[in-house]
């Protein structure tokens, strides 16, 4: 270093701490602003300009210098935009699978299906000839059809042929007969449900037979009302359950008033949400040391076994039961009131914890105490719509069970079957209510109609859940979605496809129960929400200490370049006009 | 041994017990031993049994149903938990309650049998069962994955009865959790099987504040088939909650209002006045902590409230362990009656009493006259002797490797004692089995007669599987014996370290099974006990080491790529070719264009 002559080192120096603006380029600009500032300025440009007549150009560029930069930067803006952002786009995008999303939102929006229940009602009326049944048949067809104001729940009359032999039992023929109609001469008009078959029993007086050129009768209108009556409940409860979907308004049904759109919503968020199979649960809670056990197992037998076979084809149920001493409930009060039913279960220390297997839980607390509830008659209207049981000591937690006080003296030991036997009918009633069964008509018919409620209910769950994650993928443009999601909703679709043709039979509610879980298991696909947490300033902290530094040397060479570039071709104009003019 | 041989006496009547009257299908038992140093060990157990038929049929009675919903479903044939906290102190407290059986390493141990065809159907199950019961005891269970999990082939033996079960499709797991805490959120689920929920009986005196508070507790929860010897009768599901602790007498006395220990005021203090220097400054404090007088409500906070009423009769409550020279007071409605063994005595305790209370006076306040010949009697139960001593510690330095070093020690003078040492280590420990080696103190390892008689050994797999290593050896008596083995630390890799890195990573506790001398049954135990839990350090990275990388790697790319790219673009000249740059020129370069953008702006209203 001390070698070299002083006037070098400073040269040195100088182009070690200006080395970005050393090049013609820059020179040229800078005489430009210069020349400018000395225009704008006046005097006060005067200290530039006084100097600027001593500087020394630097020689002239050769051309292939000029030429090489150009590649250079060329090839550096080349690997960057043909290799970099390509690599860089392919390692951080988000895999998004292809959803229908148009197909999906139609589903969601009613469009696709139409739910339509079309109920074949046979009647049979042996002691009528084929005529006049088939005329009888006509005219309540067509009373029907005047009276039904709601195509999607669509009544169908057919005569059966009468039995061949005389046994009582109809629907050997085929099982998707939702009702007989019995015709049987008598003395006067009448009408019975049988309460143990799908059955509707009607006397007629023989007068009443309409003639065949009869364009009206009272017998026709009076079955097309007792028909309407009967399904009345499972209308209003499918129509309630289309409006509170997105269903467009012009398949919406009319007619379903406030007060009753009401109670019809109380309803259905008492009831559990559809599973094949429920685990029940029966628990003995008692607030002291006795009693100690139950004869449950026997009761149950008794009293709950019938009606759990009944609800077989629809559910199923696993069964267990506890007996739990020293249970305080939640509330202390001797005598409960509306406020303190709903507190009185002691989550936190009450053993009631759901089943494991995955199938939903009903609890069925007896809680021997002496505990009583103020103004039963009073609360049973309000929690307990079922008139069987006003004065009962229960009372219905929607969507968890039922619990039921029970006083017992206090030496007793032992619950016998016969104590358990109240208990037991209400816990079973409460169980129809909780599962949604409707409560008019005979208890085959509410089933068969559980049955259609449940398909509708579970095909616009299923629906809405389609339309609830196309939406969430319109809306969150960096959430993933795996391809297990695209496969569970085109099973959904599929199974979806298939209810909305079978709706009304079991298959249409095996479809139904496949596309809900399939489209529950699509929506709740765990690894969608893992990319959520990804925020923008994490990106920003990683990329910055890399993309900063290059990027700045790199788009500042571009920008001299295409100024250079610029500046050529100006010279080369002006040469060229500069030649014209000689 | 006598006083084991009562303890055991003692279980073995109630097991009786529960054999003869099924229509008695639950008993509970309290048995209070003092202990030397001023300790008390506190042995509760509850038994309750359901007939096999009832489980299957799902109706709960005195078994509680969240447990055996668990056990249902995952197809649990015998289960055994241990929640443990604490050191047994065997050099001071001899041997332990229960021969050992009921007590686990520190934090949680599990171990199981469960039917299935397959080893993987085996380990779902296992997988099903351990986040079940993870949520009923609010415990990490869950965390007990392939890594923590062992198939011990020697140590453990099941305790039930399995008449139709199969070396095929009963599959023994065995997984272990050192590091968890052990608290008042385990006990609460634990109360909340019993059928008398910790409101009357026995286990109304079990308190978080108590029972953590000890010098070393463990909870036990055992499932097992119990089949009536002979065949006749039905299988009965047993499940037996057991609760050891021991209470430091003087820590448990202090009111709980004042929990800070302070220094006693001068004239309260017992001193040593034997002492040649004692005087009215100095002090030597008295050994009068053994002889400690104390009561129920004392020590655990409350008094027993009444009796469960579901108890099988024929089991007293509550038993306490002190010779019969010793007077206890009781309070009203319960019968003291003194076992012929003369040194424990039981209570009974009448259904309607409500609260229990026993108070242990000290021997310096019985009558003069006692005191005169209790000098040659024990004021305690003096412990018993266990069959073995263990110990064990990391020996070796460094971050690299290690070694382990196990000193058992037999006390007998003149039986040998044969047992098998299991180890199941983490994976990051990989240890050198040609290292291991047992010899006696002050000789060499010798070839003749080996120590190790059979190992058992399942090589780690890194992040998959832990080592297990199985070693059946004998140690002879009187004698001490060292085993030892050096080990490797693995380095983890960033994101497998925990929060609390720094602090170490437990280690579980090796499980030592004593085998019966009688050869023809070697496999069953006839004691057990576990050394205590370990803590290997790692070396542990400084975890805001990515984002340090990031930005080295980011600025030295930087550098490289901007001077590279500069000298290949810019153009070099002289310095007095180039354009001048001063702080003047650089502000001309900044007013400039400001003052045209300024002009541009103000005649722009206008």
């Amino acid at each position: 270093m001390s070698a070299r002559p002083p006037i070098d080192n400073d040269t040195a120096a100088d182009s070690s701490t200006v080395p970005t603006v050393t090049q013609d380029e820059d020179a040229v600009i800078f005489d430009a602003t210069t020349t400018a500032a000395a225009t704008v300025t006046g005097t006060g440009g005067g200290t530039e300009t006084r100097d600027s007549p001593a500087k020394k150009q630097p020689p002239p560029e050769e051309a292939s210098d000029v030429r090489r930069r150009t590649w250079v930067i060329l090839s550096f803006w080349l690997v960057v935009v043909c290799l970099g952002l390509p690599i860089w786009w392919k390692t951080t995008t988000i895999y998004r699978a292809n959803l229908p999303l148009d197909e999906m939102l139609e589903w969601a929006d009613g469009k696709a299906c139409r739910p339509v229940f079309p109920l074949r009602i046979a009647i049979q009326a042996d002691s009528l000839h084929e005529q006049e049944a088939q005329n009888l048949l006509r005219l309540t067809q067509h009373a029907l059809d005047d009276l039904n104001d709601f195509s999607g729940h669509h009544l169908r009359l057919q005569l059966s042929p009468p039995p061949a032999n005389d046994d009582d039992k109809p629907n050997q023929n085929g099982d998707d007969t939702a009702l007989t109609i019995r015709l049987v001469p008598g003395e006067a008009t009448t009408a019975t449900l049988d309460p143990y078959a799908p059955i509707l029993d009607i006397t007629y007086p023989p007068n009443t037979i309409p003639s065949a050129t009869s364009s009206s009768s009272s017998l026709a209108a009076y079955v097309a009302n007792q028909l309407r009556s009967t399904f009345a409940e499972e209308q209003a409860i499918i129509s309630y359950l289309l409006s509170t979907n997105s269903m467009p308004s012009e398949h919406r049904p009319q007619g379903l008033t406030p007060e009753a759109a009401e109670s019809l919503s109380k309803r259905t968020t008492r009831s559990l949400k559809y599973a094949p199979t429920y685990h029940l649960t029966f628990s003995l809670l008692t607030s002291g040391p006795l009693p100690s056990s139950w004869d449950i197992e026997a009761a149950i037998d008794e009293y709950m076994k019938p009606v759990l076979d009944v609800l077989s084809p629809i559910h199923n149920f696993t069964i267990d039961t506890q007996v739990q001493l020293y249970a305080t409930p939640g509330v202390q009060n001797q005598v409960l009131n509306k406020e303190d039913l709903s507190s009185f279960v002691n989550a936190a220390e009450w053993p009631l914890s759901p089943s494991i297997g995955g199938a939903p839980t009903v609890n069925f607390i007896l809680f021997i105490g002496n505990q009583t509830i103020g103004n039963p008659a009073e609360l049973a209207e309000s929690h307990n719509p079922d008139n069987e049981s006003t004065a009962s000591p229960s009372w219905l937690i929607p969507q968890w069970g039922t619990v039921y006080l029970l006083s017992l003296p206090h030496d007793t030991t032992h619950v016998s079957v016969s104590t358990l036997k109240q208990p037991l009918l209400t816990f079973t009633s409460h169980l129809l209510s909780l599962t949604g069964t409707p409560q008019s008509g005979s208890l085959p018919l509410r089933l068969s109609t559980l049955s259609r409620i449940r398909s509708a209910d579970l095909l616009l769950r299923a629906s809405s859940t389609l339309g609830s994650l196309a939406r969430l993928s319109l809306a969150l443009p960096s959430i993933s979605i795996p391809s297990s999601v695209a496969d569970g909703v085109s099973k959904t679709m599929a199974h979806l496809r298939l209810a909305c043709e079978t709706l009304g039979g079991a298959e249409g509610l095996e479809h139904a129960r496949i596309a809900e879980a399939e489209a529950e298991r699509a929506f709740f696909e765990k690894s969608m929400v893992g990319q959520l947490y990804f925020p923008d300033e994490h990106k920003i902290a990683v990329y910055l200490p890399l993309l900063g530094p290059v990027g700045v040397p790199l788009v500042m060479g571009l920008l001299n370049e295409i100024k250079a570039w610029r500046k050529r071709r100006r010279d080369r104009a002006e040469k060229a006009a500069a030649k014209k003019k000689e | 041994m006598r006083q084991l041989f009562s303890f055991s006496l003692l279980s073995f009547f109630s097991l009786c017990f529960a054999f003869l009257a099924t229509a008695a299908d639950y008993h509970e038992q309290l048995v209070l031993r003092p202990l030397p140093l001023s300790a008390l060990l506190a042995s509760f157990n509850f038994r309750s049994n359901t007939t096999l038929s009832a489980f299957e049929a799902h109706n709960f009675r005195f078994f509680p149903r969240s447990l055996g919903q668990i056990l249902q479903h995952a197809g649990t044939r015998e289960l055994h938990l241990r929640f443990s906290l604490g050191r047994w102190d065997a050099e001071s407290w001899g041997a332990r309650p229960w021969n050992g059986a009921r007590e686990g390493g520190t934090g949680v141990e599990l171990w199981a049998w469960l039917e299935a065809d397959t080893d993987e159907a085996a380990d779902h199950q296992w997988l099903t069962l351990t986040n079940a019961l993870s949520g009923l005891f609010c415990a990490s269970l869950n965390f007990i994955d392939g890594t923590r999990t062992t198939r011990p082939v020697m140590s453990f033996q099941p305790e039930g009865d399995h008449p139709n079960a199969t070396d095929t499709n009963t599959h023994l797991l065995y997984g272990v959790l050192p590091h968890e805490v052990v608290c008042t959120e385990n006990l609460t689920p634990f109360l909340k099987l019993l059928p008398c929920k910790g409101k009357a009986g026995i286990a109304s005196l079990l308190d978080g504040h108590k029972l953590f508070d000890a010098s070393w507790q463990s909870m036990a929860i055992d499932v097992r088939p119990v089949c009536p010897p002979g065949g006749e009768g039905e299988c009965v599901l047993e499940i037996e909650q057991t609760i050891d602790m021991v209470l430091d007498i003087e820590r448990s006395k202090r009111p709980r209002g004042n929990p800070i220990p302070r220094p006693l005021p001068g004239h309260e203090l017992h001193c040593d006045t034997s002492k040649p220097y004692h005087s009215g400054d100095t002090c030597f404090p008295a050994d009068s902590t053994a002889n400690q007088d104390w009561s129920l409500s004392q020590v655990f906070g409350k008094t027993i409230k009444g009796t469960c009423p579901l108890t099988d009769p024929n089991v007293p409550p509550v038993c306490l362990q002190v010779p019969d020279a010793r007077s206890v007071y009781i309070s009203n409605g319960a019968l003291e009656k003194k076992n012929q063994d003369g040194v424990s005595r039981c209570f009974e305790i009448e259904p309607e009493t409500t609260d229990f209370e026993l108070l242990l006076p000290s021997p310096e306040d019985l009558p003069a006259d006692n005191l005169q010949a209790g000098q040659e009697v024990e004021n305690i139960v003096k412990p018993e002797t266990p069959l073995l001593y263990a110990e064990r510690s990391f020996t070796g330095h460094g971050q690299e490797r290690g070694g382990v070093q196990t000193i058992l020690r037999n006390p007998s003078p003149d039986k040998e004692v044969e047992f098998i040492y299991m180890e199941s280590l983490p994976w990051f420990m990989r240890i050198y089995l040609h290292t291991m080696q047992a010899r006696i103190e002050g000789t060499s390892p010798s070839d003749h007669d080996p120590l190790i008689q059979e190992v058992y050994y399942r090589p780690a797999v890194d992040r998959a599987r832990g080592t297990q290593l199985e070693v059946r050896m004998r140690v002879p008596a009187a004698s001490t014996v060292f085993l030892t083995y050096d080990f490797e630390k693995s380095i983890l890799r960033y994101t497998e370290y925990p929060p609390d890195a720094n602090r170490g990573f437990d280690v579980a506790a090796a499980v030592i099974t004593i085998l019966s001398p009688n050869k023809n049954d070697t496999r069953s135990a006839t004691y057990n006990l576990r050394t205590t839990s370990l803590l290997c350090s790692l070396p542990t990275p400084d975890f805001s080491m990515p984002y340090n990388v990031i930005i080295f790697t980011s600025t030295a790319i930087a550098l490289a790529f901007g001077g590279m790219f500069n000298i290949i673009v810019r153009r070099f000249v002289a310095a007095d070719e180039g354009p001048e740059v001063s702080v003047g020129s650089l502000k001309q370069k900044l007013i400039v264009p400001l003052r045209r953008i300024f002009a541009r702006v103000k005649p722009g209203p206008r």
